[in-house]
């Protein structure tokens, strides 16, 4: 299996700046008419950005991580989810609410490598961090990995490998305990991370990060209508926290159209709680996964 | 006899050796009549299951000891429920501790299990010891693994590095020059209750088995449970979390055993920890000062390890120190190993860096337990070079 470079560190802030990337990114966000701290459309209006030269370790890290989640949801694009490489460079500033800016370079790898072909990405973001709020509101681009055709074509074979799957409501954790994926299952696999990319974005804050562990159970998997509609629960584990947050995720896809999905995830039981589950956050529909 | 063929289904792939850690269970069956012996013994003698009897069928009214491969547990449990022959679970955990076994037996002069206590449901506790020399001066490492009992990388490199030591002692300069000035002990498994439990309940459990009094949540983080800067950040007083510090400084069992063993035995100079997952080789904090007065030698010995761990296949790791990483952990192990003088302390997270997470595939094991290995020589080398 082809191995995923740990991020390097982050450069130390105050070093000299190789940035041709940040600086188009700044440059083309001045251009729309910011300013010295420069709050373009879809920002926070607060202004008052200061460049914060210590920034908190592993900030770009996290910024990342954030952009590229969404970037896999807006993509819908099962068959070309992106994962981080490493950080190659990154400013931060903060203001007096203390929620931070942050615009960084970074690269990324396929999710799922071909085996003899690089696949090497790069991508420019702009991440705003709330503090310990969610959803944090990403700008970002990145370089084709994929010619266009070749990934409607390869979302469309997996479509239509999707539309005559049947039985699948008996799948119980995938991976199983020994990591093992049946790979006639892989793609059910990457449909979920695909649909768990958005919850994890929205989840994510400066302090929280995801990773899917387990698709736990598929609760209903229909293809008699044009698009897959697939329901089901994942485990996301939670950094810092270690826990192992249930999420029920509800998508519809079709190649080429924009991912719809609704979740559902449980938060953690306090002593007081003990004696039922607690709800917890509830749907969070946008203009973008209207169901 | 439709219930072999009922079994032969349900059972999959051989066990192979390494690659997997399966538990093994040893059940005591009582079988009342010939006819139940006879079902018993078609059973384990059959090619498909490589069961074994411990004791064998004599006669009914006295019990049979049978090995089971976790494999056909739940298959087995279910025959026996249908033929309604009562049993007992004897020994559990056989794997792990049938491995450390056989390392004692076969290299006698070198390795020895030491039993370090009782846990809270009352299993063993064990410790493989490696010594070539007899004296309690003789400077001592010691190698934490499975703390977290989902972390199964972390077990499985152990035990692969404990067979790995003992075979390579007398061919190797580096592992046999280490062996003759110093001690090594291992603690493969330094959570057993919360392993079984992740592989008998659920696979993503972290915590030990303890009962928590007035909460319906139970167990604690055996890695927030140590006396160093205990209930800081990074742990939390909420029974339910998973990363609840327990209700004092070593009220864990498993980490008291450990604590008691180590400050009696004393002459410990490396304390390591496996766990995984993230690819993070982190040395201590000081949590008083913010930075540890040996911060600077440890840093570079880290350089090294990440980079002789990297050298076998490409895996990288960042380093760093345990308190400015993503996360700081209050009250975890190897800054109590520093906090009571133990110097070259040092935090491996294991492959990989979120893919598979704790689900690790089984080819995996092997690729990251000979890299490991790098890393520790090169630790225990600096040791071995830098006593005092």
């Amino acid at each position: 299996m082809q191995l995923r470079r740990q991020p390097l560190p982050a450069p130390r802030p105050g070093d000299p700046d190789p940035a041709a990337p940040l600086l188009v990114l700044l440059l083309l966000l001045a251009l729309q008419g910011a300013a010295a701290a420069p709050a373009g459309p879809g920002e926070p209006e607060d202004s008052g950005w200061r460049q914060d030269a210590e920034f908190p370790r592993g900030l770009l890290s996290q910024a990342a991580r954030a952009a590229l989640h969404f970037f896999n949801f807006r993509a819908s694009s099962p068959s070309a989810l992106r994962v981080l490489a490493e950080v190659q460079e990154g400013r931060a500033w903060i203001n007096q609410k203390k929620e931070y800016k942050v615009d960084l370079v970074f690269t990324t790898e396929l999710y799922n490598p071909e085996e003899g072909k690089e696949h090497l990405g790069k991508c420019s973001a702009r991440v705003f961090f709330r503090n310990e709020k969610p959803r944090p509101a990403i700008n970002i681009t990145c370089t084709r990995l994929i010619e266009k055709k070749t990934r409607q074509e390869e979302d469309y074979r997996l479509y239509k490998y999707m539309k005559q799957l049947k039985n699948l409501l008996d799948v119980v954790s995938i991976p199983d305990s020994h990591g093992h994926i049946d790979p006639s299952l892989r793609p059910i696999w990457d449909l979920a991370f695909l649909g768990s990319s958005y919850v994890m974005w929205e989840k994510t804050t400066q302090f929280l990060h995801y990773y899917m562990a387990q698709l736990s159970s598929v609760k209903q998997w229909k293809t008699n209508e044009d698009a897959i509609d697939f329901d089901y629960t994942v485990l996301l584990h939670e950094f810092s926290t270690q826990e192992m947050i249930p999420c029920h995720i509800h998508l519809v896809w079709y190649p080429g159209k924009p991912l719809k999905v609704k979740y559902h995830c449980q938060e953690l039981q306090t002593p007081e709680e003990a004696s039922g589950t607690e709800e917890g956050s509830a749907v969070a529909p946008t203009e973008l996964s209207n169901f | 006899m439709k219930w072999i063929l009922f079994f032969g289904d349900l059972i999959g792939s051989s066990i192979c050796g390494q690659e997997k850690l399966f538990r093994d269970q040893v059940f005591r069956i009582n079988v009342r009549n010939g006819d139940e012996i006879s079902k018993l013994s078609q059973l384990v003698n059959s090619d498909n299951f490589k069961l074994n009897f411990w004791k064998s069928p004599s006669s009914f009214g006295r019990p049979v000891d049978v090995l089971f491969p976790s494999i056909s547990l739940q298959p087995v449990k279910s025959f026996l429920k249908s033929q309604s022959l009562e049993y007992l679970v004897t020994v559990e955990d056989l794997q792990i501790y049938h491995e450390i076994d056989s390392i004692a037996r076969d290299f006698p002069d070198l390795a020895s299990r030491v039993k370090i206590g009782h846990l809270f449901e009352n299993r063993s506790m064990y410790v493989l010891k490696f010594s070539t020399g007899e004296g309690r001066r003789q400077l001592t490492i010691w190698l934490n693994s499975g703390i977290h009992s989902r972390e199964w990388i972390s077990q499985a490199t152990v035990i692969w590095t404990a067979r790995k030591t003992v075979s390579d002692y007398g061919k190797d300069p580096a592992i046999t020059s280490i062996l003759e000035k110093m001690n090594i002990f291992l603690l493969t498994v330094a959570n057993p209750d919360g392993y079984v439990y992740t592989q008998t309940q659920n696979r993503l459990w972290r915590k030990t088995q303890s009962l928590n009094p007035g909460s319906s949540c139970v167990c604690t983080d055996p890695n927030r449970n140590w006396n160093v800067s205990f209930a800081g950040e990074g742990a939390s007083d909420n029974p339910c979390s998973e990363v609840y510090h327990g209700a004092h400084a070593s009220s864990e069992v498993e980490v008291k055993l450990v604590v008691d063993f180590i400050q009696e035995r004393g002459n410990f100079k490396c304390f390591i920890n496996l766990h995984s997952y993230s690819q993070l080789l982190m040395y201590p904090c000081g949590y008083m000062v913010k930075k540890a007065p040996d911060a600077d030698e440890l840093n570079e010995v880290a350089r090294c390890v990440a980079k002789a761990l990297a050298s076998l296949s490409g895996t990288e790791y960042q380093v760093c120190p345990t308190c400015t990483t993503v996360y700081p952990a209050s009250g975890n192990s190897v800054d109590w190993a520093y906090d009571n003088g133990i110097k070259y302390a040092f935090t491996f997270e294991l492959r990989d860096i979120g893919h598979y997470g704790f689900f690790l595939p089984a080819n995996q094991i092997i690729p990251t337990a000979e890299e490991t290995w790098l890393g520790l020589k090169t630790i225990m080398e600096h040791v071995r070079d830098n006593l005092s």
